[in-house]
Formats: structure tokens, C-alpha cells, sequence
């Protein structure tokens, strides 16, 4: 176990520069001259060549990767917007998305596994309609016209929750529920489908004959063994989420990591959007390496090898 | 006695009436951007000013009319070469951080902005000879030659004054300096966290007397629908930037206010000069009678714009009215066959979603065109990359006709004139990338820059915009108004038409 963990950490080490030169390059070769966006509009022509100046954008290309790279180690890099360090940028942000993911990840994980359950053992009852009826509803629903409606009817008409903007707890209500509705959707979808193959199997029917009790069959036997699908999903999603979620970020001027690499992207802010993608990256493998811990402990087989 | 009770009498009926100005209350200004930066010097975003224009002031500042009024300086003279400008100062005034406001705080400020790189250096590096201190309050700015404009460009965001103080802590730190905002203004900075709220608390002791709101919070909220649903459900009090299409439901809405006011901005479709057919003047006035502007206004623009006839907006000082040119495709038709053209095929480049209905604009003017022969191949593009596409060596020049918005900061002439229309200044890192070149206008800027006397400039000026139409420099299409939605307890609020809105003489109705 050790040694796998160790292993995949390692493993960090050429994704991490692999994800440094690919971004770098992408950022560089999307047209768009980051100074002449920076100097906004009625800048001089001297205005725009001491942006380049300053922010080494004058220099030969391999040069501005080594110097890039040189800064990510010396954490000395600063936003070529803000002109604030780059970790001062994002760190804050990568914040307030961790914390968004998190209740959605929650929300969506508790209803869409408890939905997902009952309709597989309902299965093609109405209530197993039903929730499939909904799961389509959340997974088809687009995630700003969803937010817009929310903010309609619950700042609007009833005045219960903010529209938008970061403050109290009230504040992330509503944005957690827009971004975990469609993944709540696809996790009922994955439980059900899970749940359903593991129920038709021998041992599940070898148990019912042993007259174990239906519920204890289904919590206990059965779902165990149906959820390593299912933590793949909601790893991948919450992976997805860190990421950046971002409309529902900007329906509710949630002030994530997401849109900030988005806004920095339309004005070349080239430090942001690199170490923003790099740090991006790097969750990712580490949810991915949380999710394979995960399945070591719901089987024991994935454990002993 | 008897005037005096008429006096009381019309106070309590305001008073009554809630007409009178209150102090207090949390004022909610929702913003769709995040300030860059609080360092008047280095900003060139309208969030950045929006908010150094609550906690700083500067010598001078922009009224609504964009009338040059009175601020930190009471008042000033020029000199008779037009070279010397003296200001007399306000007396006791202070900055937040306690340090003392003088002739040598608005040296220190303006001598620091000649001698660093930041983004407004060239505003006022190529003047600024030297700053003399005459006396603890009167300063005296030394210019290299007669400019004109330069009221104009200490009204502008970069002239608002930073505290001296924090000039000698953070002065070689942009980044910091930008973070520690000093000023003299109403408003004092209390939190900025980025990307989310900035926090500011009246100043107490404001030489002008304390604001009459307790504070200001600027939220950023970059959905342009939910920052307008944020001001309906009463979570903020004002924004900007409405979406036209809110028009409608929010002027039926009887607890919102809603002001529809001209700004700066002239849009307008540019020509490649170096490229035929558009060298030739008689295509490029074909071009502007092909364009119904009025239509655009009233239909794509529901009401927020207004024809344009001028590379300046009405607002702009300088402004003189041309006549510009009316609707008439048989005229352009004419134009056209004149020129040696029965019909003509041309791209049209645009921004999308950069202003206020961009492409939109495009796609009725491609079908006023067709009207009047020409085809256009529509051709949108992302901003950043649009950019790069509009301002490169004048060789690789590859864009037929495009759409662009030009607002001076300045509100002067000067600002755009020159960038645009002057021949020497060429992209990649000039302005003038439609390669416009007519020597008498090059004369005529030259001459309305160093020109002091105002009647005098603005005549300069009045010839330069006649010939720049004449010439059909650009089709002129509309200027663009600005639409803010407060709610309507406010009282007070400002908007400036360089896109600003200022709520620091504002106040909440009983």
C-alpha cells in the first residue's frame, strides 16, 4: 500500500512538468498580446513596450519558460494584471472553490446514492420512474439557467437566500445546490445501474435463501460491493468541480478558482493561467489517488495486491 | 422675519417630503469586475477608477457635464505662454494615513508617476517639465511646451493624488502600492478581498465634511442578469452595464430607478486604408450612407445610443457637430459605381460581447450594406485575439473593415484625435491602425495639443472633425449610452459619462 501510494506521487513529478510545457505553450500560441490588453485603451506606444519589458514578454520564448518555471520554484512570480504574487491570486480563490466543491460533493453524493438506491430496489415502480425522471431533469438542465431560476425564486420571490456574492453561510446555499444538481444526477444514474447488477448476482440470492434480512442484504452486502463505480464517479466529478465550476461561479459571482483562470485567459494574464492549470493538475491526481485509497478499502482484493 | 419663516417653511416640506440629504446606511454598489488595481497611476480598467474615485481626489475633477471643476486645487492660472500652471491648494487637508496634504505631497505624487514605468506615466511624462513647490499650498507644473489639454489629463483617474506617505513605503512596489490605497477622498479602504468585495468607510474628518453613507461596499458580480436581480431583490442598491433587453422590466419596476445617460464612447466601423477599394474616399462614403443609424439606435440599441456624426461623442470636449452623413443607398449605390464598382465583397471583423450589443450591430449593418451592394463575410472574434488582429505591422495588415469603440479618458479632444487620426502613429504599437493620412489634420492636432486658448482650440478642433468626416475616415455608426439601475431611495448618485458612476455624495431617502 505503501509503495503504491509512494509510486504515484512520484508520478507527480513528470505530470507536473509535462502540464507546465503544455500550458505554457498553449497560453503563448492562442493569439493576443497580453501587453497591448494590459495597457488598456489610449495606451502609448512606450506604455505597451515597457509592459513587455517589464514582464519579459520581449524575450525569446524558451527563455520565458525558464524564467516561468524559475518563479514557480522561487514562488516570486507575479500576476501580469495585478502585478500581486500569483499564489496571493489563486490560493484564495482555490479556497473558495474547495469549499463550493465540498457541499456540492456532499449533497450530490448523499442524494444521489440514496436516490439511486431506492430506484434500484423499486426497480420499475413508479418511485424508480420518478427518480429516473428527475436524474434526466438535472443531467439536461443547463447549469446557468438552472442558477437564474433558483436566484428568481428563492432571492426574488420568496427572499430567503442572497442573489449571489460571498459572505455568510446563506451565501453558498444555493450555488452548492446549481453545481450538484447535475452530478447528483449522474451519481443516482451510476448507483442504480451499480446496485442493480450486484442485486442479480449468486451471493446476493445465496444470502436471501440464508433469510438475512433484506435490509442488512442491501446496505451492507449489497452496496459495498456496488460502490466502486460509484466512487469513481464522484471522485472524477469532484475532481471536476475543483477545478472550476465556472458558470455557476459567474451566475452567483462566487469568487472561485475557475473564473479566475477563465478572466485571466481573456487578458493573457500568462503567470495565472499557468499556475492556476499546474495546481489544477496536480488536485486532480491527487483526488484520483484518494479515490484508488478508497477502493483498496471497499475490496479487499485491490488491497492485497 | 416673514423670508425667514418662508425659508422654514420650504425646509420642513423637504424634510417631509424625504427630499432632504440623511446621513447613514451601507451602501451595495455591484460591480460586474474586480478592481486591478487601487493605484490611480497604473489602472486602466473602469472597475480600478470606479473605486480610487471614492478614496482619492485629485486636483481637479470631472463634473457631470464633464465640466473641469474644482477639487484638491481651489483654484488655478495659467500662464500667458500657456507653459506654467499654478494651482492653489485646499488648506488642511490630510490623507488617510494621517500624512499631510501640500504642495510637496502633489509633487512627490507626480514626480514618482514621471519617473517609474507604470501604465499612466506617459500621460503626463511627456509634459511635465518640472513640479516647482511655490509655497506649503501652491504648486506650480512646468510644462515642455503649451499643452492644451492638460487640466484634462489631471481630471483623469491617473491625476487622483496618493499619499506621499506611501509613496516612500511602497514607492518601488507597484503590486503593494496598488493594495495600500492613501487619498484625501470622502472614503477610506477597510477590506478588499479579491474577486469579491472591497470595503470602504466614510472618512471622518473629509475636508469637505464626512460623506453622508457610513460605507460602501463594491461586490463584484460578473453575471451582468444576476447583478441586475441583486439591485431588484434589494441585495445591492446600485449597477451598471444593464443588458438592454432588462430595459423594459426594470422601467416597470417602481422601487428602481433607472438613468439612461450619454458616455464617451463613439462606436465605429474602421477602414484598412492600405488596402483598395477602401483607399478610395468615394467606397468609404458609400460605406456611410449605406448605414441607417437612426434604425440601429432605436432597434438593435433599444434607445441606448445615439447616431454618431463625429470621431467624438457629444460629450467629448471638442465635440462640433459635422452633419455626418444620412441614410441614402441609392446615394451609396452611386458612390460605388463612381469608384468603378458594381458590387463590392469585403470582411467585416467585430468583437463579441466587448460592447454593448457589438455583434448584433454587425449582422443589421451586413444587411444594410447588402441594400446598397456591398456583401460583407461577417468575422467575429474573441477580444484578445481580435486585438491582435487590429494592431500589427502595418505590412501585415489583413483586416478589411472592423468594428471598434474609442472613449477618451480624458474627455478631451486630444485623446482622440491624436491616438487615431495622427499619421505618425501606427500600429503595432500605435492607434491609428485604419492608416487615416491627411497632413492638414496631422497640422490641426498638432495645433489644437499646444493651443491654450479654449475658444481657439475648440475651433481647431471643429475643422479636424469636418475634414475626418469629409474624408469618411470611418463610417461613423452611434455614440453609446450607459444604463444604471439604483434603487430609487437613493439619492445623489453621479454618472460621469467616462463610464464612471460615483455614489460618494450620495445618500438614502428616509
Amino acid at each position: 500500500m505503501r509503495n503504491f501510494v509512494v509510486r504515484r506521487l512520484m508520478l507527480l513529478i513528470p505530470i507536473f512538468l509535462g502540464v507546465s510545457i503544455l500550458i505554457f505553450l498553449l497560453m503563448h500560441f492562442i493569439p493576443g498580446d497580453p501587453a497591448r490588453l494590459l495597457a488598456g485603451e489610449g495606451a502609448t506606444p512606450q506604455d505597451i513596450l515597457n509592459i513587455r519589458q517589464k514582464f519579459g514578454l520581449d524575450q525569446p520564448l524558451i527563455t520565458q519558460y525558464f524564467l516561468f518555471m524559475k518563479g514557480v520554484f522561487t514562488g516570486e512570480l507575479i500576476s501580469l494584471r495585478t502585478e500581486a504574487g500569483v499564489m496571493e491570486e489563486i490560493l484564495p480563490r482555490f479556497w473558495n472553490t474547495i469549499q463550493l466543491s465540498l457541499l456540492s460533493i456532499l449533497i450530490s453524493a448523499t442524494l444521489g446514492i440514496g436516490l439511486g438506491i431506492v430506484a434500484a430496489v423499486k426497480r420499475n415502480s413508479w418511485v424508480d420512474n420518478l427518480v429516473m425522471g428527475f436524474s434526466l431533469f438535472g443531467v439536461s438542465m443547463p447549469v446557468f439557467w438552472l442558477g437564474i431560476l433558483l436566484i428568481l425564486l428563492f432571492a426574488v420571490v420568496f427572499d430567503w437566500l442572497p442573489a449571489g456574492g460571498k459572505g455568510g453561510f446563506e451565501h453558498i446555499i444555493l450555488p452548492a445546490i446549481t453545481l450538484g444538481m447535475a452530478t447528483s444526477a449522474i451519481i443516482a444514474r451510476m448507483t442504480r445501474a451499480s446496485m442493480l447488477q450486484v442485486l442479480s448476482q449468486d451471493f446476493i440470492r445465496t444470502a436471501d435463501a440464508f433469510g438475512i434480512r433484506r435490509n442488512k442484504i442491501i446496505y451492507k452486502y449489497a452496496l459495498k460491493n456496488a460502490m466502486i463505480p460509484v466512487v469513481t464517479i464522484v471522485g472524477i466529478q469532484f475532481g471536476y468541480m475543483l477545478g472550476g465550476a465556472v458558470l455557476t461561479e459567474s451566475v452567483f459571482g462566487w469568487p472561485g478558482l475557475g473564473r479566475l483562470i477563465v478572466d485571466s485567459i481573456f487578458s493573457r494574464d500568462y503567470t495565472v493561467v499557468q499556475v492556476g492549470i499546474m495546481v489544477i493538475a496536480m488536485t486532480f491526481v491527487f483526488v484520483n489517488l484518494g479515490v484508488d485509497i478508497t477502493y483498496a478499502f471497499l475490496d479487499p482484493r485491490i488491497r492485497r495486491r | 422675519m416673514k423670508k425667514f419663516l418662508v425659508v422654514a417653511f420650504f425646509v420642513s416640506l423637504f424634510a417631509v417630503f424625504g427630499f432632504a440629504e440623511n446621513y447613514g446606511g451601507d451602501f451595495v454598489y455591484a460591480m460586474g469586475a474586480d478592481a486591478v488595481t487601487l493605484l490611480p497611476a497604473n489602472m486602466s480598467d473602469n472597475p480600478s477608477e470606479a473605486v480610487c474615485r471614492h478614496i482619492f481626489d485629485g486636483l481637479v475633477e470631472f463634473a457631470e457635464d464633464m465640466e473641469i471643476v474644482p477639487a484638491l486645487a481651489k483654484s488655478w492660472e495659467i500662464s500667458e505662454d500657456g507653459t506654467v500652471y499654478t494651482f492653489h491648494l485646499q488648506q488642511g487637508v490630510k490623507f488617510h494615513d494621517g500624512a499631510a496634504f501640500n504642495a510637496q505631497a502633489v509633487k512627490t505624487y507626480f514626480d514618482w508617476i514621471v519617473a517609474s514605468n507604470v501604465k499612466r506615466t506617459s500621460l503626463y511624462e511627456p509634459y511635465i517639465k518640472q513640479i516647482n513647490v511655490v509655497d506649503e499650498n501652491t504648486v506650480e507644473f512646468v510644462l515642455h511646451f503649451s499643452f492644451g489639454g492638460f487640466t484634462s489629463t489631471l481630471a483623469h483617474g491617473a491625476g487622483l493624488i496618493v499619499s506621499p506617505a506611501m509613496i516612500a513605503k511602497y514607492g518601488d512596489d507597484v503590486g503593494e502600492l496598488g493594495k495600500h490605497p492613501s487619498g484625501t477622498g470622502p472614503f477610506a479602504l477597510e477590506v478588499w478581498k479579491r474577486a469579491e468585495v472591497i470595503q470602504v468607510r466614510a472618512n471622518e474628518d473629509y475636508w469637505k465634511g464626512r460623506p453622508y453613507l457610513d460605507s460602501i461596499e463594491f461586490r463584484v458580480i460578473p453575471e451582468d442578469i444576476t447583478r441586475v436581480i441583486q439591485v431588484q431583490s434589494g441585495d445591492a442598491d446600485l449597477t451598471m452595464r444593464v443588458p438592454p433587453i432588462m430595459k423594459r422590466r426594470l422601467e416597470g419596476d417602481k422601487n428602481l430607478t433607472l438613468r439612461n445617460d450619454p458616455s464617451l464612447r463613439v462606436i465605429y466601423l474602421g477602414f484598412n486604408m492600405r488596402k483598395a477599394p477602401l483607399d478610395n474616399v468615394l467606397v468609404r462614403q458609400a460605406f456611410n450612407y449605406a448605414i441607417d443609424k437612426e434604425k440601429l439606435c432605436s432597434v438593435i440599441m433599444r434607445g441606448l445610443a445615439t447616431p454618431s456624426d463625429s470621431p467624438l461623442s457629444p460629450n467629448t470636449w471638442g465635440y462640433a457637430p459635422t452633419g455626418g452623413y444620412p441614410y441614402d443607398p441609392a446615394k451609396a449605390r452611386e458612390l460605388l459605381k463612381q469608384a468603378g464598382y458594381d458590387e463590392l465583397d469585403i470582411v467585416l471583423s467585430t468583437p463579441r460581447g466587448r460592447y454593448l450589443q457589438d455583434y448584433e450591430t454587425i449582422i443589421a449593418v451586413q444587411a444594410m450594406l447588402a441594400d446598397s451592394n456591398i456583401n460583407a463575410d461577417v468575422q467575429p472574434m474573441e477580444w484578445g485575439e481580435y486585438i491582435n488582429f487590429l494592431f500589427t505591422e502595418p505590412e501585415n495588415s489583413n483586416y478589411e473593415v472592423f468594428l471598434l469603440g474609442w472613449a477618451p479618458s480624458t474627455g478631451d479632444a486630444d485623446w482622440v484625435l491624436r491616438p487615431l487620426f495622427s499619421s505618425d502613429n501606427l500600429p503595432p504599437s500605435g492607434d491609428n491602425n485604419t492608416f487615416y493620412n491627411n497632413p492638414k489634420v496631422d497640422e490641426l492636432i498638432q495645433a489644437g495639443m499646444r493651443e491654450s486658448d479654449p475658444e481657439a482650440r475648440h475651433a481647431i478642433y471643429a475643422e479636424a472633425q469636418q475634414i475626418i468626416v469629409e474624408d469618411a475616415g470611418w463610417a461613423f455608426l452611434y455614440n453609446l449610452n450607459q444604463l444604471v439601475v439604483f434603487n430609487n431611495k437613493v439619492q445623489g448618485v453621479e454618472v460621469l459619462p467616462i463610464e464612471i458612476v460615483l455614489v460618494k455624495n450620495a445618500w438614502f431617502e428616509n
